[in-house]
């Protein structure tokens, strides 16, 4: 009966297309959440006193304005990704920023406070060095930029260049720094390593170069590391292989003073390279004659410049962060000391005096599972009284901002780890205490009457303490005002619901941090950082246990490897709650070089992972008995392959009963013609509801349903554009055997493949016309089923059949994935993440290599669309509607409860979270359904027949009496 | 139903009054024609007739040889329905076409429910028959009647696509293969 409903329901299906979200339904499924990326500058805009803003200058590209009391966006730019949008300096005067851009080549100048563009010009090659603000008489009026060889001064009012002049001996000289201070100089520093310094004083006239002096500085190499101009243009350098503190008058440029730490009774940490900060409160003011010396991690000093000699002010230590601020007349320094363990103090001190201000103190609790604080923006501000008062923000290792108010309280937070989500996986929540005491006892295997029954006394033992603790909170809340009853969620009360919409997204990012967001609302709900993550770290993410197995908690496994040493570590933890599992995982010596799950459990319901190491040996984990006697029996079946793209080879392996493997297959395709650059196999935990295609005469066409079949992909090294060309090659992964290949001659990547079903869909640029292209191949085993029972590759003697087609696209893609549904009866759409910040929802049925060239009375019959070259982008399509999504890199696609939904995550700089329908909502009633209609109607029907069945009768009756 | 109307009384029951008496709601008449508006409907004046006297001529039932051929006829009739309803039945066949809505299947559902409805009920005709000399030849023409309607109406099935003799009618319960090898990997991380 079941399945007769479900053809019922195919049928249905055929003829639905998606339609676009009503207006009334915006934001009902749907949450975005705009990132930023890890902040490189920050300015807070002191132009007004009122302002709220906070400017961000990130290493994703991107310039953001950020409300201070919220940490909402006002608003963002996205650059270009890579070295051609990276930001290399940020400007700040007064309502405007200018922006150095790609390595010196565009200067931009935007209005902080609507966030619009100023102007912006090109400026000339030449990698960027530095840039800074030129005042004269107390206005700021320019911005000198410097670059390898020349130095160029350009207005702030329109970007026009002032002058440019060529730097002298730029062949030799490294210049590094430019400085002014508003006396009418521009200064340009440079560098010849071990030997001297270089000093150009330009005139901010007219360029003209006023003074030339180069200063022996043997121990020098780098400005910017460790140097400083402070007071009356004072250059400060501090370097630990001497142990010195030198100074250098600009002004003057007599020689080089040094002043040895010893004489201050300093001494710097052992490794350790010193450093130091200056603060300049206005670009056409000299420097303050303070300045900030760090000598070790936690060891910081509070320094004074005077006539030459060096006072100390304030020994800072422990100190982990320091920084300056400046509100009116007014500068301060901020030091972050550690209080505790889990706390951290914030103290303003007054760096003319170095004192410490009163009622300055700020607490800023370190979250166990956060990094540690990198980086301290301070905002100062004038109280009513004339006493500073400061808001910080703190910048942690894991990327995330936390603005803290005095006297600690958190304004708002925000994750811009998120901003580089690299992998995920969406887990089913647990089933309330009710539900899952009925999973428990229904869902597993019978093991014998007696633990049958001792099974079912815990499970109810943990259903009456559920209920307890239900009625306990119910009687709790009931003494509370209503008001204070929260009812948002919390991990407390998490639980799947009606139609399994809601689960949990488990996000990793490249900063090593996790987090556990609520697809629903998108709150963050737990998160969980993990130090010692190696910058090019590889990460893998499996689902060992589900929830499906109560009272067993579900259990995650994250691989993480680092891609220099080869060795890897595994995290497992609980993906509900986020907390570290008490499985200990097994130490991996060796290094690793894939992971496989299997569909084996142990006895804990905990799917078996293999990790494969260097020597092609395989462990597994969990590694019990049990375990190990299951993959014992079933080793024969047990294959794996490895693609190795830097050999160009692409091998089989299969596993001995002693874990060891033995190479079956191997494929080598040779690196100086072409590189793989992707690998496609099925999703596991995908379904394929019909094994065949209905013909117009209503035989059945049967499809090729491989379950290990690979997809690869290649691109020829040779990118010449009459000469290149891609190649995809269909191999069993078993047997090594090569179903199918095609070259797609003129074209080049990149490539986006998406494999499932029978069909693998690919894009790429075609050189020839210069443009993009969709080609889609599929396999049919043709009008009979070799064996319709089992699949078995090693037993396939007939080749399938293969189709392709191949259509324009108008667009290029970032990114593309299939959508996915419990039961697989749903027709499929293709989820296409454009690179103007749509999703598009193009259904599959437009990629089909059977589209008609001539249409036929069959091809009408199988409801096939007559081909036609060129896709057509429709608006409705888009499942985001004006929510884009900035640089999409990855969709996620996971089944629902519902067999007509599928939920979608796509993540890039943003998240966004929704919900499509691929063949509408045949199985929920709609949003906008009329209960209250049908219900009266039915109640008004219902009293109908009440009254006219009493009033026949009384007719009857009368009718009798005649 | 207790109603006074019904004719379970032992006598006569009137609800109509004479036009000079009292209209009652029902009266009960132990005496037969008694009563003076028994006498007008009756129209015989005071003659009653003595018990057991009818008016009517009573027919003569002696069985006679034309009769017998009646019924033989008569049975005939019976059997060869099924058969004469074909000619009908084809030309709403060819009427209604081949396309699947709602009154062609109103259609075949009628044709086919009716032979069906008729061979359920084979006994109970085969009783109607039993009277005549050749009574199995009438039933073996009765069924193949029948039989040839069924027949038809499978036939009208066969042609608008209702039956399930392609192999895409099952495609739905081939169950999905189960797979021998387990198999993954990707590139090397």
């Amino acid at each position: 009966m079941g399945k007769l409903i479900l053809l019922l329901l195919n049928l249905i299906v055929l003829y639905n297309i998606v339609a676009a979200v009503f207006e009334d339904q915006v934001g009902k499924f749907d949450w975005r959440q705009q990132y930023v990326g890890k902040v490189r500058f920050s300015h807070f805009d002191t132009h007004m006193q009122s302002s709220k803003k906070v400017l961000l200058a990130t290493e994703s590209n991107v310039f953001a304005a950020i409300n201070t009391r919220t940490g909402d966006l006002f608003w963002r730019h996205v650059d270009k990704t890579g070295p051609e949008g990276n930001i290399d300096a940020v400007l700040h005067h007064g309502q405007d920023a200018v922006l150095v851009v790609g390595n010196g080549r565009v200067l931009r100048s935007w209005d902080i406070s609507v966030g619009g563009l100023n102007w912006e010009i090109v400026l000339d090659s030449g990698s960027f060095r530095s840039a800074c603000l030129v005042g004269q008489q107390g206005t700021v009026k320019h911005a000198a930029v410097l670059k390898k060889s020349v130095i160029s001064l350009h207005y702030l009012s329109n970007g026009h260049q002032k002058w440019v002049e060529n730097l002298p001996e730029s062949e030799t000289v490294n210049y590094q720094a430019v400085h002014s201070d508003g006396n009418g100089q521009v200064y340009a520093l440079g560098v010849v390593s071990h030997s001297h310094i270089a000093v150009v004083a330009y005139s901010a006239e007219d360029g003209e170069i006023i003074k030339q002096v180069s200063v022996e500085a043997p121990w020098l190499s780098n400005i910017p590391a460790s140097c400083a101009v402070v007071g009356q243009g004072m250059l400060t350098c501090v370097d630990s292989t001497t142990m010195s503190i030198y100074t250098l008058d600009l002004y003057q440029q007599l020689q080089m003073i040094q002043i040895p730490l010893q004489s201050l009774g300093l001494e710097v940490d052992p490794g350790f390279q010193p450093h130091l900060v200056s603060h300049q409160p206005h670009p056409a003011r000299q420097p303050l004659s303070e300045f900030l010396l760090q000598l070790g991690p936690d060891h910081h000093l509070l320094l004074q410049l005077n006539n030459g000699q060096i006072v100390i002010l304030r020994d800072f230590k422990p100190a982990l962060l320091v920084s300056f601020a400046t509100t009116g007349e007014k500068t301060v320094a901020a030091v972050m000391s550690p209080k505790n363990k889990t706390a951290c103090g914030i103290n303003l001190f007054s760096a003319e005096s170095g004192r410490r201000l009163l009622d300055t103190t700020l607490i800023f609790t370190v979250d166990p599972n956060a990094g540690k604080p990198e980086r301290l923006h301070v905002q100062a501000f004038l109280k009513k009284d004339d006493s500073v008062g400061y808001r910080v923000m703190v910048q942690s290792e894991d990327h995330a901002l936390t603005f803290i108010q005095q006297p600690g309280r958190v304004m708002w937070t925000r994750e811009e780890a998120l901003s580089d989500v690299v992998t995920m996986e969406m887990v089913d929540l647990p089933l309330t205490g009710t539900q899952a005491e009925l999973e428990g006892e229904f869902g597993k295997k019978a093991d014998g009457l007696m633990s049958m029954v001792l099974k079912r006394l815990s499970s109810q033992l943990i259903m009456l303490q559920t209920w307890v603790a239900h009625l306990w909170k119910l009687f709790y809340d009931a003494r509370k005002p209503r008001s204070q009853v929260k009812n948002d969620v919390s991990i407390e009360n998490l639980s799947r619901d009606e139609f399994n919409l809601q689960k949990m997204m488990v996000m990793v990012t490249s900063s090593g941090k996790l987090f556990g967001i609520d697809s629903k609302t998108g709150s963050i709900l737990w998160k969980h950082y993990l130090d010692n993550i190696p910058s090019n770290a590889a990460f893998n993410l499996m689902v060992q246990r589900t929830t499906a197995h109560f009272p067993h908690p579900p259990q995650c496994t994250l691989l993480i490897k680092d891609k220099d040493s080869g060795l890897a570590a595994l995290h497992v933890f609980n993906p509900i709650f986020g907390r570290k599992s008490q499985v200990a995982p097994p130490a991996l010596s060796q290094p690793i070089l894939q992971s496989l799950l299997l569909p084996l459990m142990d006895q804990d319901y905990a799917k078996v992972l293999l990790l494969v190491d260097d020597q092609y040996k395989v462990s597994a984990f969990p590694s019990t008995k049990n375990v190990l006697q299951q993959l014992q029996e079933t080793a024969a079946s047990i294959f794996f392959y490895l693609v190795d793209s830097s050999q160009g080879r692409l091998s089989g392996y299969r596993l001995r009963t002693d874990l060891s493997t033995e190479q079956v297959w191997e494929v080598v395709i040779p690196v100086e013609v072409q590189n793989i650059v992707s690998v496609k196999g099925k999703r596991p935990n995908e379904h394929v509801h019909s094994q065949g295609r209905v013909m117009g005469d209503r035989s059945v066409l049967y499809k090729y349903l491989n379950p290990s079949l690979l997809a690869v992909v290649t691109e020829s090294t040779d990118l010449h554009q009459e000469r290149s060309f891609i190649g995809i090659l269909l191999i069993d992964g078993v047997t090594g055997r090569i179903i199918h290949e095609a070259v797609q001659r003129k074209a080049r990547g990149p490539v986006h493949v998406v494999h499932s079903e029978n069909w693998v869909v690919y894009e790429y640029w075609s050189t020839k016309s210069r443009r993009n292209e969709f080609s889609v191949i599929e396999l049919y085993e043709g009008m009979e089923l070799y064996n319709s029972t089992v699949f078995s590759s090693l037993d396939r003697p007939h080749a399938p059949q293969v189709l392709q087609q191949s259509y324009i696209f108008p667009s290029s893609i970032s990114t593309m994935e299939a959508t996915l549904t419990e039961k697989g009866i749903t027709s499929r759409h293709l989820l296409i993440g454009l690179p103007s910040g749509g999703i598009l929802s193009l259904p599959k049925m437009f990629l089909d290599p059977r589209r008609p060239e001539i249409v036929s009375e069959q091809s009408r019959e199988e409801n096939l669309i007559p081909y036609a070259p060129e896709l057509i982008i429709r608006t409705e399509w888009f499942i985001n509607y004006n929510q884009t999504v900035s640089r999409v890199r990855g969709i996620y696609t996971a089944p629902s409860g519902l067999e007509s939904t599928c939920l979608v995550v796509a993540y890039g700089l943003d998240i966004y979270q929704t919900r499509v329908y691929p063949s509408k909502q045949f199985d929920v009633l709609k949003d906008d359904y009329d209960y209250m209609l049908i219900s009266s109607v039915l109640f008004a029907l219902f009293f109908a027949t009440m009254i006219s069945k009493r009033l026949a009768e009384v007719k009857l009756l009368n009718r009798a009496w005649r | 139903m207790a109603s006074p109307g019904g004719q379970g009384g032992a006598g006569a029951l009137s609800t109509r009054g004479g036009s000079g008496v009292r209209r009652m709601k029902w009266t009960l008449e132990l005496s037969l024609g008694n009563t003076r508006s028994r006498d007008r409907q009756s129209g015989q004046g005071d003659v009653v007739y003595p018990i057991g006297y009818s008016e009517k001529p009573v027919p003569d039932t002696s069985i006679q040889e034309t009769d017998k051929n009646l019924v033989e006829k008569r049975c005939w009739d019976v059997a060869l329905g099924p058969l004469k309803q074909i000619p009908m039945n084809l030309f709403i066949m060819y009427m209604s076409g081949n396309t699947i809505s709602i009154f062609p299947i109103m259609m075949v559902c009628m044709m086919a429910w009716r032979p069906i409805q008729a061979l359920m009920s084979m006994s109970a005709t085969f009783k109607l028959l039993e009277s005549s000399s050749q009574q199995w030849l009438q039933g073996l023409v009765y069924l193949i009647g029948n039989l040839l309607g069924a027949a038809l109406a499978i036939y009208k099935c066969q042609s608008m696509g209702l039956l399930p003799t392609h192999s895409s009618d099952w495609l739905a319960f081939i169950e999905p293969p189960q797979r021998m090898e387990i198999m993954g990997g990707g590139m090397v991380l």
